[in-house]
């Protein structure tokens, strides 16, 4: 039986969003993976690890060129930047690079 | 019906999800948090210029960074089946609570006999009897029995 204030409030946001980590990082720990950043930057690095804000720890990270005319427009190039500290209010996507390929366009047929 | 009540109710479901940059993501949701951060499953990445495809297992993206997403349209519907549901659930569990706690006769009869409408209006009930505390549980026990 419920008596408490703070299961009340509970009950009343049966199934709303939450709170903690939606994105278990350990099971990337010590795999590659690609991080994007606010502004373009991609790099793809070993994760060594990680805090509660997202931080990150990469190591032999490398740094996926842009065209300095066109930041979206990734040259192919690459540069070593070592072991990395990653700031996690700068992130932008995170993704397993084990199991990612590039593909031809698949919505080509629907247009 | 609030913008991530609706997104927490699209989990497993298909969606696009565009990015500030341009890039768009379409993938199945996973999870997704307060911030609107997201984790997607089987995303095609494609690039703001439409030209490059990326297939990925898994993804976390920025809350922050999104433009917008594109749920199915069955959604509406089915968050809304959803909400009656815990409506219900809710009512009938403060009603329980208020019974409990006042062992009201006229409480009683109503919880018996009728539902929908007037279970709305003995809710106010329900709360004040949720303050009473632990000692109108036993009360009410006693109550009942002697009826």
């Amino acid at each position: 039986m419920r008596s408490n204030n703070n299961n009340r409030r509970d009950n009343n946001k049966p199934d709303g969003p939450k709170r903690e980590a939606i994105l278990d990082l350990s099971k990337y720990q010590d795999k590659q993976i690609r991080v994007k950043f606010i502004g373009g930057r991609q790099v793809i690095g070993t994760l060594k690890g990680f805090d509660q804000l997202m931080n990150l720890v990469l190591d032999d990270v490398k740094e996926n060129l842009a065209d300095p005319a066109d930041d979206s427009k990734l040259l192919g190039k690459a540069r070593s930047l070592g072991m990395v500290v990653v700031r996690g209010p700068s992130l932008l996507t995170v993704s397993p690079l084990d199991g990612s390929e590039i593909i031809d366009n698949p919505f080509a047929a629907e247009e | 019906m609030l913008p991530l009540y609706l997104l927490t109710a699209a989990k497993n479901q298909p969606m696009l999800v565009e990015l500030k940059s341009g890039e768009t993501l379409n993938g199945h949701l996973i999870n997704c948090d307060s911030w609107m951060n997201l984790t997607l499953r089987d995303v095609i990445q494609s690039s703001a210029g439409g030209d490059q495809f990326l297939l990925i297992p898994e993804c976390y993206v920025r809350g922050n960074h999104i433009k917008y997403l594109r749920l199915p349209d069955e959604i509406m519907d089915q968050v809304k089946e959803a909400n009656i549901q815990n409506m219900e659930q809710r009512n009938f569990n403060r009603h329980n609570q208020g019974r409990n706690n006042r062992g009201n006769f006229r409480g009683n009869k109503r919880y018996n006999n009728q539902g929908g409408r007037n279970q709305n209006q003995s809710r106010g009930q329900g709360n004040q009897g949720g303050q009473g505390g632990n000692g109108g549980y036993n009360r009410g026990g006693f109550n009942n029995a002697t009826q």
